[in-house]
């Protein structure tokens, strides 16, 4: 029987990431303009049919920046979930269904780096390892990896007393077996939503990163790098600051809407 | 009692492996403190002089053990670009971070458990409504944005404050206060958006619980079902998420430190990121570190003071 | 005599979806001053809908109620929240299924006990605590005064339910609504808070709607009963005409399911022993806080089980029954003691048929899954035989495509079954293969496993605390309480003749005992 009400969350949500995500999507083939082709005749020019986003201080094109900027953005996200979620899944598996001594000392330093938020540990990793893309992308992707172990183990110690794991066994299953075919599908529905909710926090931390500078470095431009940029310039040209920062609310809201979404649950 | 000391162990267990993997960390990175320090034209007996005086020819666990004795007494050695001892900088720059985080946490509660309570309490109505919608968009708002849009807002458009005109407490300190509540309120908006979420699902969680239906099934009052019965139990995960939300703030102070460019504890954590000062950074690390343990434990503590469930 | 409650033509709507959906049809009560009605349906007829209503509890936005509901004249209906404060808790009250979570975890025991008085009196707190240790003692709690003291979750379950119904009755209401007050419970606690029922409808004069899906109960308690299904009352009367005359099929299907003893065909002669255990010790290591509690959970427990017969094994929650069965399949190893059981020509049932099936599989894989890891067949050959076992079981071809949750509870049960008969074993072991389903289910899942044992010869060790069932299924009995095996022998002897004490409290709470098999 279908529900009365419609399923707003999911429908803003698209369009939401419709908006920034196609323009992210065309921005890795083409941009109206070069986004790093400097014009010093329209340094921090204003709005204008030509630059729908004006220009920035350099007088670069901030849509075509923003295009490319959020590729980049997106890019860093996507490898830092697929990095953080694939290990974390593969540690809460084992420590969740074997458990065991290795199971309690994984989980004491997982305790720790939890308490710690993640921009801070990417901060000491990034501190460690040096700034750049992938730099950021393998240190918020380590940063992220308790979190996923947690979440996946959590669900491994429950699944595994349930009935039909026993039921498994009894057919002769094998540990691998078990851990894989039986209960891996069964986290799922836990694992997509907490993708999603992972992929604002890549958004944020990465920003965050970018944003105070050991992030992502020049020529590369992410969305939290021209936001510290363009915050120098915001009392003279403000739609630089505000055009960058509302798309990065815009990408942040799309995925919070899609994960609450009424048809997930 | 017994019930704090042994969280006050546990507790130092926990930092005794947080201390050995930050110093492991730093200590097995590539570079050599002492080259960096004389520069690349140094003379090797001059290196292995300057390695000798850095104590760096020991072996690993002896560095350690020397590198945590002295930490516990307060000493972190010397910032390499500051030439001055690590705990003094830290120490000068406590008040301003440590008020800025205060702050934030007061204003945090202040906004988000009065709304969460409102908006759960007239769930379904447009009120209701409204709050939520506006709650997604500042869920939304990374902190260094919220900044400059506040900075924007109140600074250039109300002009209620110099966007950059930081005074130091010791000037004066009421003009502090005044500048400070503009950056709390920008660590502070994304967290207590967080704080009311949670907060609003577990009371309409409890809604549904059994025990609610059996109060109402002895003629209580909806307002006495709510607050009397239902508030308790919804606040406990709250409690342990406002623990997690202080360590949160230590993240966003840093960062809206740069935006308001208030010289706190977040410039010189980046500076020395930036120079490789490691001594600094490895303060900073610890002194978070404790924080965030000792927050945590206090979370702990309060949990079994409102939880009669949690055991000893 | 004046009605003390009058409800006539009650419908009930949800309207949380686009088309309205009734849960309760056209339905009529009428109960005296001081008189125990039962209402008895299986889960979804709509009983506890109508029990709410009755209590002013159901004042969802998206409901419907249409219809008159008279409690002393007043139409609660019609009553505003306020008017409806006043009888609730102080003229109608209430008890709910699952003692633990109806109870507020953060509050002491005797501020709820209070409560009611709190809102409905002026008492003095000194007065309402020597009242409330007073109510306590009335549902036969020893010591009152540590209780009062107490957080819910340091008592027991059937000490929730008794505090449950000491917080209901403390003001004296003309109405107590029980809805499945025992379900939650062990047979022993159950009958104990039946007698309390009882007792608080003789001396305070409360007159009882008591709402259980079990008749046989509902007959030790009720003078009448109602029979509901798919919201619609079936048959009302008082219980006597009820039991003895049905009009109504569906009554008598419900009265058929209740597991008749003393059956008369002759005991199976045993054979060859299939799997035994002998002096089996096993013990956990239970964490409470730092301190490591070592509780031992099967002592020196011994049995064989052979060809062709049916074990049963009785017990109450926690004895250790799950375990014992667990460690028969090497699932938990045994401290000390031998296990001989030859899997995998031993296959076991889960009671939860909810939990036993693999939620992202489909039948199909779930039931291929043994033939998988254990044998060389082929895909085709795999396939042939969980056809053969599915229509064995009742179920047609189809259902090998379907997913656990489209299948109802009864038709989980009978997949796992098939699954169990893929590698075909010589035993079975049942861990309490019926106590989640309806009665009428239970009935048709327990002639589906007797069909089994007399069609294929299987064995089956049948655990079960539903001592009514074990006698209808089994050849021969053991009782287990603590992690002892207390007594066995065959079931004659365990019915007509026990000789522990524990069998003889376990048999009169079921209310069979020696001589006394209905």
């Amino acid at each position: 029987m279908r529900s009365k009400k419609r399923d707003f969350n999911f429908i803003l949500g698209i369009c939401l990431l419709a908006i920034t995500l196609i323009p992210a999507f065309v921005g890795l083939f083409w941009t109206p303009y070069d986004p790093e082709k400097m014009d010093y005749s329209m340094k921090l020019a204003g709005i204008s049919i030509r630059h729908i986003y004006g220009c920035d201080n350099f007088g670069r094109d901030v849509f075509s920046r923003i295009m490319s900027g959020s590729g980049i953005t997106l890019l860093i996200a996507v490898g830092t979930v697929l990095f953080g979620s694939i290990l974390g899944t593969v540690i809460g598996c084992f420590t969740g269904y074997y458990g065991g001594l290795i199971d309690e000392c994984l989980m004491r330093i997982n305790d720790v780096a939890l308490a710690f938020p993640s921009l801070l540990l990417a901060l000491v990793i990034v501190s460690l390892m040096g700034t750049g893309k992938y730099q950021v992308m393998l240190a918020l992707g380590l940063a992220f990896i308790p979190s996923y172990a947690r979440i996946v183990r959590g669900e491994y110690l429950r699944i595994k007393n349930l009935d039909y794991v026993k039921a498994a066994k009894l057919a002769g299953a094998s540990d691998m077996r078990i851990m894989f075919v039986h209960i891996l599908p069964n986290t799922k529905t836990v694992l997509f939503s907490s993708v999603l909710i992972g992929f604002n926090n890549a958004i944020l931390a990465e920003a965050g990163l970018s944003f105070l500078g050991i992030g992502v470095q020049p020529p590369d431009a992410s969305l939290g790098r021209m936001l510290s940029e363009a915050q120098a310039y915001m009392f003279t040209n403000p739609s630089y600051v505000l055009f960058t920062g509302c798309t990065i609310v815009m990408l942040i809201l799309g995925f919070s809407l899609l994960s609450k979404a009424k048809r997930w649950q | 009692m017994k019930y704090v000391l042994k969280k006050l162990l546990s507790c130092i267990i926990t930092l005794f492996i947080v201390s050995f993997l930050v110093f492991a960390a730093f200590a097995l990175i590539p570079g050599d403190p002492a080259l960096s320090k004389l520069g690349t034209n140094a003379t090797q007996a001059a290196l292995d002089a300057m390695r000798h005086k850095m104590g760096l020819d020991r072996p690993f666990l002896v560095r350690y053990f020397t590198w945590l004795f002295d930490a516990v007494r307060g000493n972190f050695g010397n910032s390499y670009s500051y030439s001055m001892p690590v705990a003094s900088l830290i120490l000068d720059k406590i008040p301003i971070t440590l008020t800025l985080m205060v702050y934030s946490m007061i204003l945090m509660v202040v906004i988000s458990v009065p709304a969460g309570v409102y908006a759960s309490y007239k769930e379904d109505t447009p009120v209701d409504r409204v709050i939520q919608i506006a709650n997604q968009i500042v869920m939304a708002i990374p902190p260094f944005f919220s900044g400059i849009l506040i900075t924007l807002f109140f600074g250039i458009v109300l002009k209620l404050f110099t966007p950059g005109g930081f005074v130091s407490l010791n000037a004066n300190p009421l003009k502090f206060l005044g500048f400070m509540f503009f950056p709390a309120l920008a660590v502070a908006l994304p967290k207590s958006a967080m704080v009311f979420n949670l907060l609003y699902t577990s009371l309409n969680g409890e809604k549904k619980k059994d025990y609610v239906r059996t109060a109402y099934s002895r003629g209580n009052r909806s307002k006495t079902v709510f607050f009397s019965h239902m508030l308790k139990n919804a606040s406990i995960p709250t409690i342990t998420f406002l623990g997690m939300a202080f360590a949160d703030m230590i993240a966003g102070s840093i960062i809206i430190e740069q935006v308001f460019g208030i010289p706190g504890l977040g410039r010189i954590l980046l500076t020395s990121i930036q120079n490789r000062d490691y001594p600094v950074v490895t303060g900073i690390i610890m002194l978070i570190a404790v924080t965030v343990i000792i927050s945590n434990m206090i979370v702990d503590i309060i949990y079994k003071i409102v939880d009669p469930r949690v055991d000893a | 005599m004046s009605k003390l409650l009058h409800v006539e033509d009650l419908n009930i709507e949800f309207h949380d979806h686009l088309i309205p959906e009734t849960v309760v049809y056209d339905f009529d009560l009428d109960m005296e001053p001081g008189e125990i009605v039962g209402l008895v349906g299986e889960s979804g007829s709509g009983k506890s809908m109508s029990a709410l209503a009755v209590a002013g509890l159901l004042s969802r936005h998206d409901m419907k109620k249409r219809g008159v509901i008279e409690f002393e004249g007043k139409n609660i209906l019609s009553c505003s929240r306020s008017e409806l404060r006043e009888l609730q808790g102080d003229e109608i009250c209430m008890i709910f299924q699952e003692p633990l979570t109806s109870l507020n975890p953060v509050k002491k025991i005797g501020w709820q006990v209070e409560e009611g008085l709190k809102i409905h009196t002026d008492m003095s707190p000194e007065e309402r605590k020597k009242r409330a240790i007073k109510a306590l003692e009335d549902v036969e709690i020893e010591d009152a005064q540590r209780v009062y003291d107490s957080y819910p979750h340091e008592l027991s379950g059937g000490m929730r339910q008794r505090v449950m119904i000491a917080a209901a009755t403390i003001g004296n209401p003309k109405l107590l609504i029980a809805d499945e007050p025992t379900t939650a419970l062990d047979v022993t606690v159950q009958s104990q808070i039946v007698e309390l029922m009882k007792k608080i409808n003789r001396e305070k004069k409360t007159a009882i709607l008591f709402i259980s899906h079990d008749l046989s109960l509902v007959s030790a308690l009720c003078e009448r009963v109602l029979v509901m299904k798919g919201g619609y009352v079936v048959e009302s009367g008082s219980v006597k005409e009820i039991f003895e005359s049905p009009k109504e099929e569906y009554t008598r299907k419900l009265i058929d399911a209740i597991p008749k003893c003393g059956s008369t065909e002759d005991l199976v002669e045993n054979g060859e022993p299939l799997a035994g255990m002998k002096d089996i010790n096993v013990s956990f290591i239970k964490r409470k806080g730092k301190n490591k509690e070592k509780v031992h959970v099967l002592k020196d427990i011994s049995l064989d089980i052979y060809e062709g017969e049916i074990l049963g094994l009785v017990g109450e929650s926690g004895c250790g029954k799950s375990t014992l069965a667990k460690t028969l399949l090497g699932l938990i190893k045994p401290d000390t003691g031998h296990v001989s059981a030859k899997f995998p020509n031993t296959q076991m049932i889960f009671q939860d048929p909810y939990g036993s099936l693999n939620p992202s599989k489909t039948v199909g894989f779930i039931m291929e899954e043994p033939l998988r890891n254990l044998t060389d067949k082929t895909p085709e050959e795999r396939y042939a035989l969980s056809k053969e076992m599915i229509e064995k079981v009742g179920l047609s071809e189809e259902f090998l495509q379907r997913y656990p949750s489209e299948l109802s509870g009864g038709q989980r049960q009978r997949v796992c079954i098939a699954t169990a008969l893929m590698l075909g074993p010589k035993l079975i072991i049942a861990d309490e293969p019926v106590s989640a389903l309806d009665v009428t289910i239970q009935a048709e899942v327990l002639k589906l496993m007797m069909k089994l044992h007399m069609e294929m010869g299987i064995s089956f060790l049948f655990i079960s605390h539903d001592l009514r069932v074990v006698h209808q299924m089994c050849d021969r009995i053991m009782v287990m309480k603590d992690g002892e095996i207390v007594e066995s022998g065959d079931r004659v002897k365990i019915y007509e003749n026990p000789s522990h004490p524990y069998t003889k409290e376990l048999l009169k709470s079921a209310g069979l005992g020696p001589g006394g098999v209905k």
